[in-house]
């Protein structure tokens, strides 16, 4: 028991470390712990505040559609929110325990009691005792008791269960890059909140509080949300209903803990499997010839088309950069089918400018820190002196290169399947006036505000604090970048439906012309902070 | 265009090939470098010597412009690194660490990479790359991505990239750490011609043994201060290198008092 205070105490210390004030960093990292902390404060509050008003209400629908549901959102997102874009917490890294002699059952307890140190936990914990509140209503004191612990036991659910899911995963996505897919997701989900709500109380409306009382029954029987579920039985007092849904709880708990600590042994061994290291690449004539893709064999080799063809090469051998590009493909090949095709009786979601728009912009952010997805060989182009606008256009036209084919077709394939042809051109000019000021945006930011990528190991780590920030940061991005579309977007909604061709050059000659001038002056930024760009993506150890 | 590369200036040969003067570097409390004077004589092979944490690498990357000075001037050939850095990095070369370089590229293509990026006319880059792959020895491994390289493969694409435009110096960062004899030697050699065809070399090192073979001039660095610096015969007084270092830094002696329960 000794040795596990250590661990609590040392991820305290971690914690505190981070926000000693060292330099800007340390101020930048106690703002960030700050909003986390008013972010955590908000959550638990909303969700004691439901679980306490579900839990005690008169109507045992209403209870177990509450209940039920807030419970096993909340489970559920500790599953799924570090894979999609918070990243695991690994301030405590079992690989650094490798080598002292602490027996597997004292490491295995404390990293998981180390790990409910922090603000989501905490947070989650406040939610979840909101139950005691309903215990206490309908079931009097027992019950309020009752539901202490099941409230911790869900916790350590929630903790051991997004730890072996990440763990799970971590080798399939060797990519950090799926976050960025993942914020493209969270755009998709919070655009559809709005139908969705609709459509919840449409469902209401019809079937009154039925489906949502049987999803709610459903989920309290799966580990989900058996711990919240059980809080109600004991309200009730059905004593033995409630002992058998914290058993599927502690069944579960114990399955998790089994393979958590089988899983730990090779966190401790290191990455395991790197797969075939030798990597051979065919190749033949001369250096310059092997380096330049035969696509741009014509063009007169130079700066500008070595660094297009060394991203070209990145994006199929880099594994990071082949999951960006596949996420790339993914978003500019469904979103539109979902958005345009998929429709209700034969009414367009958007129409198909409005959505190539947006798909254009999603893909110039993913420009947003391409210093700090090189990592250190941009000390490379330090070292040469590569002149900060053609960096920047060269990573532009490299994109460029991959989606523009991509997009062309798939608007083309949209514009015949709903018979929507017409729009065809207008959607390729709004794809590039939103692509063209996204990209511009984007490298401004990369030149301002790079941040250090974890190098190697687990795809889900995350460097420091402040991811939640950085995806609201590319939130107001993608939102600043549509804004600065102004003009053509006003050109779309004013131009007659015979015109409406004319924003293919319009949105086109925008989008270059936004890159221009971003470049112009991101590049010349560049050229001035070079030093401080690499020294912010440099990680600090 | 064509001076830009291949040249060697001749003209003002005796002019120092690096002049540090009152070079300063603090990491948030920690000073890192503190206010350093420093002369590298041109044509010089020149090593920085130093304990682990001294500073040369702090050094070495605010003379080839990755990291700005707090305070101070970089002088690279009589061109201010700091003031005009691409005049400045026109003129040398530099090692990077292996995790500096663009590992996913082969060791040809980033040759090539380098070599276009600096503005290289494509057939010298052609003619040098194979020509420089094959005296390091790597030219069977030359359709082989750089991230697979073994340590001592990595510092020799790593050397070649900085000797790729013949610049007028080199500036080394531990260029022998982690690399086996047998290429140390080839290094070694192919930096004394180097030297011997008038160029520069700059390195820094802790390997007593191989600065004593190989440097003209060195200078000491411990604490971000330079201790003792000049021609090494001055230097060293007529003593082994390594004692006069062991002074120089203030390192200790076991007196075989201590440790005795070992």
């Amino acid at each position: 028991m000794a040795l596990i205070r250590h661990f609590v105490l040392l991820k305290l210390r971690i914690l505190g470390n981070g926000m000693r004030p060292r330099g800007t960093a340390g101020s930048k990292r106690l703002v960030m712990f700050i909003v986390g902390v008013v972010l955590g404060l908000w959550m638990a509050t909303a969700g004691f505040a439901v679980l306490a008003i579900g839990s005690s209400s008169d109507d045992a629908d209403v209870r177990i559609a509450v209940v039920g549901l807030t419970g096993a959102l909340v489970t559920a997102g500790w599953l799924l929110l570090p894979l999609l874009f918070f990243g695991v917490d690994e301030t405590i890294d079992p690989a650094r325990f490798a080598l002292l002699p602490i027996p597997r059952r004292i490491l295995t307890t404390g990293m998981v009691v180390a790990a409910c140190v922090g603000i989501p936990a905490v947070a989650t914990l406040i939610a979840t005792l909101g139950l005691v509140v309903g215990g206490a209503v309908r079931g009097g004191t027992p019950a309020a008791l009752f539901a202490v612990p099941a409230a911790i036991l869900s916790l350590l659910l929630c903790v051991l269960g997004s730890r072996a899911v990440t763990s799970a995963f971590a080798s399939m996505l060797r990519s950090r890059r799926m976050r960025d897919l993942a914020i493209i997701l969270i755009v998709v989900v919070s655009g559809s909140l709005g139908p969705g709500q609709l459509a919840i109380a449409s469902l209401v409306e019809q079937n009154g509080l039925g489906p949502l009382t049987t999803a709610g029954r459903v989920l309290g029987w799966t580990p989900l949300a058996a711990a919240h579920a059980a809080v109600l039985e004991a309200g009730e007092g059905r004593w033995p209903l409630a002992m058998a849904r914290l058993a599927i709880v502690v069944v579960a708990l114990a399955l998790l803990a089994w393979w958590w600590s089988v899983t730990l042994e090779q966190a401790m061994l290191g990455t395991s499997t790197t797969g075939p290291r030798d990597r051979k690449v065919s190749g033949s004539g001369g250096a310059v010839d092997a380096l330049i893709p035969a696509v741009l064999r014509g063009l007169p080799a130079g700066g500008l088309i070595a660094i297009v063809a060394r991203d070209l090469r990145y994006f199929w051998r880099d594994p990071r950069w082949r999951a960006s590009f596949a996420s790339l493909g993914i978003v500019s090949l469904f979103l539109p089918f979902m958005l345009v095709v998929m429709t209700d009786e034969g009414r367009a979601a958007a129409p198909l400018p409005a959505v190539t728009l947006f798909i254009g912009v999603i893909i110039g952010i993913s420009l947003a820190n391409i210093f700090g997805s090189d990592g250190l060989a941009f000390a490379t182009h330090l070292l040469v002196g590569v002149p900060g606008r053609m960096e920047l256009r060269a990573r532009i036209v490299s994109l460029a290169l991959v989606v523009v084919p991509l997009l062309t077709l798939v608007t083309i394939m949209v514009g015949l399947l709903r018979p929507a042809a017409a729009s065809v051109p207008a959607a390729l000019g709004t794809a590039a006036a939103g692509f063209g000021t996204a990209a511009a945006l984007s490298v401004t930011a990369a030149v301002l505000m790079p941040y250090p990528m974890p190098q190697a190991g687990n795809p889900f780590a995350v460097s420091s604090g402040g991811a939640l920030l950085r995806s609201l940061l590319v939130l107001v991005g993608m939102v600043s970048a549509i804004g600065m579309t102004g003009p053509v977007i006003a050109a779309y909604v004013l131009l007659p439906e015979t015109l409406i061709w004319l924003l293919l050059p319009i949105g086109g000659g925008w989008g270059v012309f936004a890159v221009l001038i971003g470049t112009y002056i991101a590049g010349d930024a560049l050229d001035r902070r070079g030093p401080e760009v690499l020294t912010s993506i440099t990680p600090r150890l | 265009m064509s001076r830009r590369y291949g040249d060697r200036v001749t003209g003002h040969a005796r002019e120092p090939a690096v002049l540090l003067r009152g070079l300063t570097k603090r990491f948030d409390e920690k000073i890192a470098v503190a206010g350093i004077d420093l002369d590298v004589p041109s044509g010089s092979f020149f090593g920085l010597l130093g304990p682990n944490g001294a500073g040369k690498t702090t050094t070495l990357s605010m003379t080839v412009g990755l990291l700005r000075p707090d305070a101070g001037t970089a002088h690279v050939l009589g061109r201010n690194v700091w003031a005009d850095p691409v005049a400045a990095k026109r003129l040398l070369g530099a090692l990077p660490d292996s995790g500096r370089m663009f590992d996913r590229l082969t060791g040809s293509e980033l040759l090539a990479y380098i070599g276009l990026l600096r503005g290289m006319a494509r057939d010298v880059i052609d003619l040098r790359a194979a020509e420089l792959l094959d005296v390091l020895g790597l030219g069977d491994a030359g359709h082989k991505m750089v991230i697979d390289y073994s340590a001592g493969m990595k510092k020799k694409i790593g050397l070649a990239c900085a000797l790729l435009h013949s610049p007028r110096l080199v500036v080394l960062d531990e260029p022998f750490e982690g690399v086996d004899p047998v290429s140390a030697a080839l290094i070694r050699d192919i930096l004394q011609r180097y030297v011997a065809g008038g160029g520069t070399v700059i390195f820094s090192s802790h390997v007593m043994e191989l600065v004593e073979k190989l440097c003209d001039h060195i200078a000491i660095l411990a604490a971000g201060e330079i201790r003792a610096a000049g021609p090494i015969e001055t230097v060293r007084g007529g003593r082994v290198l390594e004692d006069v270092f062991v002074e120089v830094v203030g390192g200790r002696t076991a007196t075989g008092a201590e440790l005795s329960w070992l």
